[in-house]
Formats: C-alpha cells, structure tokens, sequence
C-alpha cells in the first residue's frame, strides 16, 4: 500500500489495520517456527562472533572502550546521526507535501527525482561531494571571479551530514507522502471550520497525523546514519563504522568486536525508544484510508519558491553527483589498466543480487508469519533477534562468515551462495517488514474464508494470502535488490575469487584513484537501481 | 502466477551463470592462489603475464591489504590462500607474528639486493620498493616565499600550516610513523604528531588524492610514497608538481616494500615458490619499473624513470622488521587525534 | 430429527484465564436456523468462529453433522469441518470474479463445479454479473457472492457473522428475506450471529441470547420474547416496563396495583411488563395517566405515560385515538406480567 511495506516493523507507519488475534491460522505454525528458528540462526552468526571476539579483549577491551577517545565516537556518532535526521525531515517533509498535497508543477517528475537520490550509493554521493564542493573543487571553480581563493573544507562532521542528509531524505520523504495520501482529509476540513489558518491547520491536524508515519522514517534515517560507512569513510568523521573498520585495518578484531558490540547496544536503544514512541502515538489514525479525493492546495505566488526548493534539493542530492561522474568520464584521468566491460559487471552483479532478493524475500516468509502471531513471547523474540543482523557493518558479518565458512563448511566458502547468505543477513529486515506489512494489508476474513472453502492453511497461503501480497512483497524485494547492488564490504570479503560487481569495481578504480573508470559502472549501476525504484513507485501508484 | 514466475527466471539466470560453480571444488592441481592485498590495476597485467609465461593457472582475490591479511587470519589453516602479497612490510609481519608463514629459501632471498628488503627470518620479500617522500608544488613554494625542509620534523612548523596533507589511515605512512617511533623515540613522535595537528595538517584518504591536491593546489606539500606522481606525469607531462627526498637519513625518506610471502597452509609450496621466483626475476622486475614507478629490489634491473638511484637516496639505517609493531603506532595516531 | 450441530460446555479463554465463552452448550436441528443474539463484545462471534475452526476451544466439545470436531483431544481444522461461513465484511476475494469466488471451494474444473456455479448464480440471481470484480458489485451482491460461495461446496451447516450489519436499512429487509429463502430452499441448517434483535426475532427457529461469555437462554423467538429467563434477557430483547413489586404466589403488588404473573413467585420481585401488554383506556377503567410524550409509528403509537404517584411507564396503542401531550387517560393490564428475581 505504501512504504510501510518496505519498513521493518518497528519502523512501522500505520497500525497494522487487522489485528493478530484474528491470525490463528495463518500458514503452518510448525513449519514456519522451524525454518525461522534455521534463518535466525544463521543471523546469530555475526552476533555471536563478536561476542566472541570482544570477550576475547577482556578487561582490557573493557578500558579501550572508556578512553575518552572512544568516548567521544560515540557522541560522534549520535551528533551525526542527529543532525543528519533532522536535516533531512526538513527536507523531506516539506518535499513529501509539495509532492502530494500541492498543485507543484511536475509533482511526479519531482517526486522521481528526488528519489533518485536513494540509489546513489554513499560513498559515491561521498566522494562527488569532495570533488565538487571541495576547498578548490568546482564549486570553488564557479566562485573564483567572484575572488573565492578557496572553500573551507567539507570533510568531517560537515560533509557527512550532508551526505547523510541527501542519501537518507527519500526514506522520510517515501513514508511522509505515503502518510499524506492516506491522510484524513476530512480532520483537515474540521481543522478550517474551527478557525484555523493553512499554516495551523498543518501544524496542528496534518503534522499530527504524520507522526506515526514521520517517527518510523526518522528511525530509518537514523538507523541508516549509524551503520553507514561510505560518506564517514570518505568524508574522514570518526563515527562508529569507521572506528571499526580502523581496528579492522590494524588486525584488532577484539577491539573492533567490542565497539561493534556498543553499537549494537545504541542500535537496541534507539529501537526502544522508537517502539515507545510508536506505542504512545497509537490513537492516529493513519492509514485507515479516506475515502473522499484528495484536495490539492494552490500554492499561489509559493509556487516559485517551492520549485527553487525542489530544483535544490534534486540538484544537490541527484545533479551533482551525476555532473560529476560525467566529468570524470569525459575528463582527462590518468587511465585504468584494468578494463572490465559493463556488461560483465552487469551479468555478475544483477543476477546475485536479484538471487539475495529472492533468498531474503523466501526466508522472510516463516518470521513474517510468525510476526502476525503476536500470542507468543518465542516468536516476538525470534523476530526481534532476526533484526539485529542489519546493525552490524558489513566488514563485520562478512568477517564472521570467513570465520564460520572456512572452520566448518570449506566447501560454501567463497561461493556466491555464501556470499548471498551475507547479503541476507544484512537486508533480512527489509524483506520481514515488507512481507509482514503486505499481510497485515490483507484482510484475515480473506483466509478465513478459504479454509472454511475447503483449503489448508498451506493452500490458503498459497492461493489467497501471497497473491494478495505480492505487490508489497515485490516492493521489499525491489528495495533488497537495490541495496545489495551498491553493497560494498561483504562483497569485498566474501566474494568468489574474481568475481565482480558494481560495487567492487567502483571501489577498486577509486581506490586508485582511476576517476573514468569510475564514471561508467557509476552510471550502470543508477541506471540499474533506477528500475528497482520503479517497481517500488509502481507499488505504491497502483495501491491508491 | 507472478511470484512463481520470477522466481524461475532468477533461477534460470543463476544456473546459467557460471560463477555459481564452487571454485574450491573446482580449483585443480594446477591452481595457485593468490590473495593480493595490491590493487588490480598495479599487479593485475603481471599475474597475467606469469600466468602466460608459466602456464600455472592463478586465482587471485584483491582486496585492502589489511582486509586481506585479516581475512587470512581469520581462516587460519584452512585459508585457501597460497600467497599473500602485501602493499607494506606491516601486514606480511602480522602475518609472520601469528606464525603463518612458511621461510623461503636462501637462494631466493638472495636475489633481493639489500637485505633491509627481505624479512629477518626470511618468512618474506620485498618484491619491489618504495620511497616516502614531500611531493610539493614549486609555484606554492614560491608564492609563500617557503624553502624545502630538511626534515620531516620541520613540517610542524608555523610557516607550513594548514598547507601539508598527510594521509594518517595510509599503510605506507603508518609504517613511515613506525619508523620514527624507533629512530626518534615514542615521545618526539608523538610530539610530532600532535604539533602537525596543531598545525591544521590536512588529512586525505590516501596518496593519490594528496598528489591530486597539491597539483590542484590546495596545499602546497604532502607526504606520500614517490611512484604516484609519475602516474599523474604519465598523462600530463606539463604538471610541474615534484618530488623532495629527505636528505641524511631523515625518517621522512624511509623505503618500504611491496613483498610476498607463502603460507604455511599452502597447498602447492612449490608453485607458490615459483611464483615469488617470478616476481623476482627480471622480466617482473622491469615491469615494476616501468609500469609501477616503483624501484626494482634486484640488482639487474634500473628504475625507468628519473629517480635517485636506490643508494643515492639518504635513507634512514632501519630495519623493515622492526616495523610490523603497528598497532602501537595505530594507537599513537589514534591518541593524537589524526582520525578525528 | 437429526441434530447438524451440538456444542457442550464450549469455553475459550484468552490469555490464559479472561473468558470469551463459557460453557455454552448449543444444539440445532437440521434445516432449522440458529440465531446467536448479542451485545457486541459479549463473545457471540468468537463462538461462531470456535463453530468454524479458526479458534481452538479452550474446553468443551463441538460435534458438527456426525463428526466430533472438536474436544479436549481432538480439533478438526476449519477445512475439514464442511462449514460455510459468511462473513460481516463478505471477504470476497478481490483478485477473482463473482464466478471464481463461488468456484473456490470446489474441487477441480470439472463439468460439475461449472454447473455447480451457474447453480449458485441463478439461486441468489447474479447470472448476468459472474464476470463482475467483487468491488463492481453492490454491498446487496457482494452479500448474495458470499452467500453463494459459502453455499457452493454444500456445507453441513452455514455459519453467518453479522451479514447485514453493512447494508442499507431500506435493503436490509429485502437481503433478509432473501437470505431466508434461499437457505430455506437448499434446506442448510445456518447459525447466525447478530447484535440485532429484531433481525434475530424475524429470521430464527431458535434464538440463543449470549451475554458477556454466557449463555442465558435458549428457545424460539416467541418464548424468549415473552418468557425471558431473566432480567438480563428481556432487557435485551424488545422494549419493557420494570417495576418493584412483592409476590404473593400468582399475583404481585406493585406501584400499578395487584397484577397477574405468569408463574408462581414469593417476596420481592422485579415485574417486567412488555409495553403491549398495557391496555391504554378511554373510559376511567384502571389507573389515571398523563401522556408525558408520543411517538407515532403509522401502525401504531408509542406513550410515555406517569401515572400519580410519578411511576413512568412506556405502552404501546394502537392509532384509532391521537395522543397529545398532558393528555389524561387510563391505564391498565392486559395480560400477566413476568417477575424475576
């Protein structure tokens, strides 16, 4: 219905609309309780590695951790995450408004735009931003006959809230418009004839109903802000994934393992305090539906400014980026020895992470199913646990599966089948929450009905439940494909010898700094993760 | 239905697609692998000219060099790795320490021209060797009115401020801070350290933007290895960016190396020893030259471009060994608040 | 007569000790029609869906047809019981036409299940629509799918939740006696659950009144409407006058005077009058009244009336003499009053 599908539930947007009382039946319990149990333990993995290895530190790992240095990652770590959410909500709401509520000229190519910003991967958006706003980068370039010798330097806390803000802003803008569309039009109207102006109205009727919708989009934000490397990597912020991977680097897994693990425990933290925050905004209604056509609002002489506002945001977050890999394809750069045709990138990389997206979607099923049984303490915590693998960075799982493949399964290790297993691991959450939301669309009588018709509850699942489904599950694939196509550090790791993806390519011509060659898989790979993102935008035009 | 549908496409393209082989299974007697923590594009063509000139079949996994070494250590004896070739000598001795390795035998350490090139128990070689050196900007020297110094040291000083770029995660200047900790001591070092800071030192990722950055102009002088400037010449002769070797014995013009080493775990010894065999004859020698920019480590072959020659280079007396103490200098950079 | 359906002390707790319902012990003859009457949240549909399968009792037994289908041992899932079920919201399937739904519950594609649908079709009168999508249908037959669907399969009993909760009050009697018609003429047994009385009174052989997770009382609609078990009952059932009294064997003394009971009672009672049974007089036979408003319903007019002593009484007249307010008049009664507890 809207990105609540594609939303792990405790960022979930909407109540879910049938209760979980009414889901007794819902598919073989047995069955789904012992897959779930094998895909959970296969998410512990990671987790109990690091437990391992921060145990292995001892005391001393206990130390490192109080330093006053790692003291300070941690205040890092959250002022980013902060300020980089709270940025972009000021930017995604106004730009979820404009593109749903207002009679903004070419709200849907807008609307596209701006998404577009999502499927740039992190550390590109990263890297363009040095070249393009850089104390002598082409910013400065425009500025220089206006007497700028030079800007001050974006790298730090700076450029990684701006990266941060630009690549994370769709995941509130997607929630926000989603909100806004399925918003009671007729509280705005009881609003007006109370007195209240536009602007109060907005405040005090819309924002208020945006709330369960605007929280779990600012989780997400969050969430991304904390385990993202690229743009801290790049952007040299000393945040929590780049301490990590500086332990990494000088072989102290121990140490690494044991900030991992506070990691971890600010992730918990933060969840906790979503699902406080969502439990006591339950009396909104959001997503009940209206039923009565929404209103747009004229926006009068705001129509300048508001297309200024969008020209800048699609400009920054998309344009850029974009004008700069284009320079670098037709710049003069030193040249790549090492020449791999896009279409070998393109053959590696769409069909493994098109494989991740249907495992991920596949394991998600049983604890999806399980998630709509609310009745019992195990399945809440086998889901909750089935969560925890996306807070880890990549560098760390994929670590974890060397250490498991090459001590147990030799013959799994450095195969693409491993390295799907890693991929599932740190998506498995987009595919839950898409999964269990699009059942929780479904309305249970559906079901019900099948089975007093005869069906069991395989078949109704089968027949009834997952056609229904599909779209919202389709729409959580989408989103696992696009974001294993930019993924960068478990492919790195656990990758057949020799194979090669978007990701690693980019990553290997950066790492020696042949921009061109760059450029091109740059483009490949926006191009690709574009028609993920219209199969997610199809998803959500057809619901309405 | 939809759902089934893709799923049988994904399928299809799967089982089509050839990567999805086992490549343990696969791998045959023939096979030698390697894990490079040396990017493709430097050693990428030499693999493929060994492999046309032997016959050996190689299967190489590239990665950061750290990232390798860590995941060698983490598969232990099961790692399917038959040679590791490392950026630094940092990483082959973290390797060395946790007793990986398996030694190489005289006549191949041999080959290497100095033995401050091959690791003291002879566990590896250096394949090929590079200088840390001040790559500046002549027309930046001239508009501060600044002359080349005579030691790293000098660095912290007020008339270079905010115009030094340094790349402080960089492997080859971990090492080159190693050096310092054992030539001048923990403490100056640290000292070091924390007055480049004080003095709005810049910090890059790695070399190649610090080149970048002085022919952009952006600072006027940064510390990297030598061979990177060459790249930049190779496609723009006109770039007048050169480099400084720090002269009498400076720790600022330490030489590293690039080296390989084999692993005990290792099931084709002898092809691994072909292999650094290779790598250490004139052919590989001269395409390190040419190529990597980088100095040959064996007597017979030159550096091919207008470099001082190996011995006319004032490098400190250190031995490479002596630099696989990373994590105490990681720690110091750590402290002083270069990564913050 | 055979029995289609036989509960015993069918009880479902919820987390752990709340019950939903509580011994409820039920049985319906066949082809007869089973209405479950109810407040809402009194667990009037968590009966039907134990009945259905899509709840394990927490005890008790249900015996569908033949077959025990459920009971401490043994629970038949809701596909193997042979129930239909309608549902409040029809929960027609939106993916599939008016034909596929009503083919869903059967077997295959055989010439039988065509014949079958077209059965169904003509029964509940949407020949012409079987290619519509479900959301093409009116509420009245999106109703008429759900019944067919339910009745495709030939199930042994028919359950019903609340099926015309969502329609129109002007469709509302039309779907009813359609509904009872054609149940009537496929001759199913069919319990139905609704929180309306009169719907209850006008469509049961038998009515079964629930009330927070109990049962009260079992009979047609004829006795539960003039001999409810208790207070609780007649409350719920139909409009009634409540009165204090004290009983002395067949007559009781209340604030209207000495009035007749229908059975035997002793000591201080509650006397329940049906509005009907007060006779509203022309001439001064009875007790003096003052009309204190009137409602007037074409076939009939409804009074409040006080009488002197303030005691305030509701009845039911017919429409020969038009009311005003403060209108004096007289009242009296008809026919025995009910005294309880």
């Amino acid at each position: 219905m809207h990105l609540s599908q594609i939303v792990p539930p405790q960022f979930r947007l909407h109540r879910p609309r049938y209760s979980a009382i009414s889901r007794m039946h819902f598919g073989n319990r047995q069955l789904a309780q012992v897959v779930s149990l094998i895909v959970v333990a296969i998410v512990m993995i990671p987790i109990a590695f690091v437990i391992i290895r921060a145990l292995g530190a001892g005391q001393e790992g206990i130390d490192y951790l109080l330093k006053a240095r790692n003291l300070r990652i941690v205040g890092n770590s959250l002022a980013l995450m902060l300020v980089a959410t709270i940025c972009a909500s000021v930017i995604g709401i106004p730009y979820a408004w404009l593109t749903s509520r207002s009679d903004l000229p070419w709200r849907r190519a807008w609307l596209v735009l701006g998404l577009l910003a999502m499927v740039i991967p992190s550390y590109l958006t990263a890297v363009t931003f040095t070249e393009a706003f850089g104390p002598k980068g082409m910013l400065q370039d425009l500025l220089e006959p206006l007497g700028v010798e030079r800007l001050p330097n974006i790298k730090g806390f700076f450029g990684a809230t701006l990266t941060l803000t630009v690549v994370t802003f769709p995941y509130i803008l997607l929630p926000a418009r989603a909100a806004l569309l399925h918003s009671d039009r007729s509280l705005e109207e009881a609003g007006q004839s109370l007195g209240l102006d536009r602007w109060q109205v907005f405040r005090r009727v819309t924002l208020p109903q945006l709330r369960p919708a605007l929280t779990a989009g600012m989780l997400m934000t969050a969430l991304y802000c904390l385990s993202d490397f690229g743009a801290v990597a790049v952007m040299r912020f000393n945040a929590f994934t780049r301490a990590i991977f500086v332990q990494t680097e000088s072989f102290r897994m121990d140490k690494a393992s044991a900030l991992a693990l506070v990691l971890i425990g600010l992730t918990l933290i933060l969840l906790l305090i979503h699902s406080h925050i969502q439990h006591r905004g339950r009396h909104y209604r959001i997503g009940t539906g209206a039923s009565r056509e929404l209103q747009t609002m004229s926006l009068g002489v705001w129509r300048f400014p508001a297309l200024l506002f969008c020209f800048c945001v699609v400009f920054v977050s998309v344009a850029v980026p974009l004008l700069v890999l284009l320079s670098w394809l037709i710049g003069r750069t030193i040249s790549n020895p090492v020449q791999v045709p896009i279409s070998l990138l393109l053959q590696n990389t769409v069909p493994v992470s098109a494989a991740a997206a249907l495992v991920v979607t596949m394991a998600a099923l049983p604890l999806a199913l399980l998630a709509m049984r609310k009745e019992s303490r195990t399945n809440r915590w086998l889901v909750n646990l089935a969560y925890t693998g996306n807070v880890l960075p990549g560098i760390v799982i994929a670590l974890a599966l060397v250490f498991f493949a090459s001590q147990n399964m030799l013959s799994l290790y450095q195969t693409l089948p491993l390295l799907i297993v890693g991929y599932a691991i740190r998506y498995l959450p987009f595919g839950i929450s898409a999964t269990q939301s699009a059942f929780e669309q479904i309305n249970p009588r559906y079901e019900e009905a099948a089975r007093s018709l005869g069906l069991s509850a395989r078949e109704a699942l089968i027949r009834i439940t997952v056609p229904l489904a599909r779209g919202g599950i389709l729409a959580g694939s989408a989103l696992v494909f696009l974001n294993v196509m930019k993924e960068l550090p478990t492919t790195l790791i656990l990758r057949p010898i020799g194979f090669r993806t978007f990701a690693t390519h980019i990553w290997s011509a950066y790492d020696e700094a042949f921009l061109s060659s760059i450029a091109l898989p740059g483009f490949a790979l926006i191009v690709v993760s574009a028609f993920a993102l219209a199969i997610i935008l199809r998803r959500e035009d057809t619901a309405h | 239905m939809p759902v089934k549908r893709f799923t049988l496409l994904v399928t299809l393209i799967c089982l089509a697609h050839g990567a999805w082989a086992l490549p343990a299974a696969a791998q045959g007697n023939d096979t030698l692998t390697i894990y490079s923590g040396r990017n493709e594009s430097l050693i990428g063509p030499l693999l493929d000219q060994f492999v046309e000139e032997t016959g050996i079949e190689v299967e190489v996994l590239y990665g950061g060099t750290s990232a390798v070494a860590n995941q060698i250590l983490t598969e232990g004896e099961n790692s399917p790795a038959d040679v590791f070739i490392a950026q630094d000598g940092g990483a082959l001795g973290a390797l060395a320490a946790a007793g990986m390795l398996s030694a190489l035998p005289e006549e191949v350490l041999n080959l290497v021209v100095d033995s401050a090139f091959v690791s003291p128990d002879g566990v590896w070689a250096g394949l090929s060797g590079r200088a840390r050196v001040l790559v500046y900007s002549p027309e930046g020297l001239d508009d501060t009115g600044l002359e080349l110094p005579d030691s790293i040291l000098d660095l912290s000083g007020e008339e270079w401020r905010g115009i030094v770029g340094w790349a402080p995660t960089n492997a080859s200047f971990v090492s080159n801070v190693t050096a310092m900790r054992v030539l001048l001591g923990d403490s100056e070092t640290a000292a070091w350290l924390a007055a480049m800071i004080a003095n709005d030192v810049q910090s890059y990722p790695k070399n190649t933007p610090i080149v970048q950055a002085v022919i952009d102009g952006e600072i006027v002088a940064g510390l990297v290895n030598h061979y990177y400037l060459f790249r930049f010449l190779a496609e723009d002769p006109e770039i007048t960016a050169t480099l400084h070797f720090f002269p009498d014995g400076d720790p600022g013009s330490l030489i590293n190396v690039a080296g390989a080493a084999i692993l005990n775990s290792s099931d084709q010894p002898e092809l691994a020893l072909q292999f650094v065999e290779y790598m250490l004859s004139d052919s590989a020698q001269a395409y390190f030259a040419a190529k990597t920019y980088e100095y040959p480590l064996v007597a017979t072959v030159e550096p091919s471009v207008d470099l001082p020659s190996l011995e006319e280079i004032e490098s400190p007396e250190i031995n490479l060994s002596d630099l696989d103490d990373l994590q105490e200098t990681l720690e110091m950079i750590e402290d002083s608040g270069a990564l913050d | 007569m055979e029995l289609s359906l036989y509960t015993e002390n069918l009880t479902k707790l919820y987390n752990g000790d709340t019950p939903a319902v509580e011994d409820v012990s039920l049985q319906l003859q066949s082809g007869e029609f089973l209405t479950i009457l109810g407040p809402s949240g009194g667990g009037k549909t968590t009966t039907l869906r134990l009945l259905a399968g899509f709840e394990r009792p927490s005890s008790g037994l249900i015996q569908i047809g033949d077959a025990i289908v459920a009971d401490d041992s043994r629970f038949t899932p809701p596909e193997k019981r042979r129930v239909g079920m309608v549902f409040q919201d029809y929960a027609l399937f939106p993916h599939l036409n008016v034909a596929q739904n009503i083919a869903f519950g059967l077997s295959g594609h055989s010439k039988d299940s065509r014949m079958q649908v077209q059965r169904m079709l003509s029964l509940v009168g949407l020949t012409p629509f079987a290619d519509r999508m479900p959301h093409e249908l009116s509420g009245g037959q999106q109703q008429r799918v759900a019944l067919a669907r339910a009745l495709a399969p030939n199930p042994d009993i028919l359950l019903l939740d609340e099926p015309f909760s969502n329609l129109d009050t002007g469709l509302r009697a039309q779907v009813r006696s359609d509904v009872r018609n054609i149940l009537l003429e496929t001759e199913t047994s069919a319990v139905f659950v609704t929180h309306d009385q009169n719907e209850a009174l006008s469509l049961s052989d038998e009515i079964a009144v629930i009330f927070e997770g109990k049962l009260l009382q079992v009979a047609t609609p004829h006795i539960i409407y003039n001999r409810p078990i208790n207070s609780q009952v007649a409350h719920f059932i139909g409009e009634a006058n409540f009165l204090p009294g004290e009983a002395q064997g067949l007559t009781a003394a209340s604030p209207i005077g000495t009035v007749k009971l229908f059975h035997p009672k002793r000591g201080p009672v509650q006397l329940m009058i049906r509005p009907e049974a007060l006779r509203v007089n022309f001439a001064q036979e009875g007790l003096a009244a003052s009309v204190l408003w009137r409602e007037f319903y074409g076939h009939y007019q409804r009074l409040g009336l006080t009488l002197e002593d303030g005691t305030e009484l509701v009845a039911h007249t017919g429409v020969d003499r038009f009311f005003q307010r403060g209108d004096k008049t007289w009242v009296s009664l008809a026919l025995p009053a009910l005294a309880f507890d």
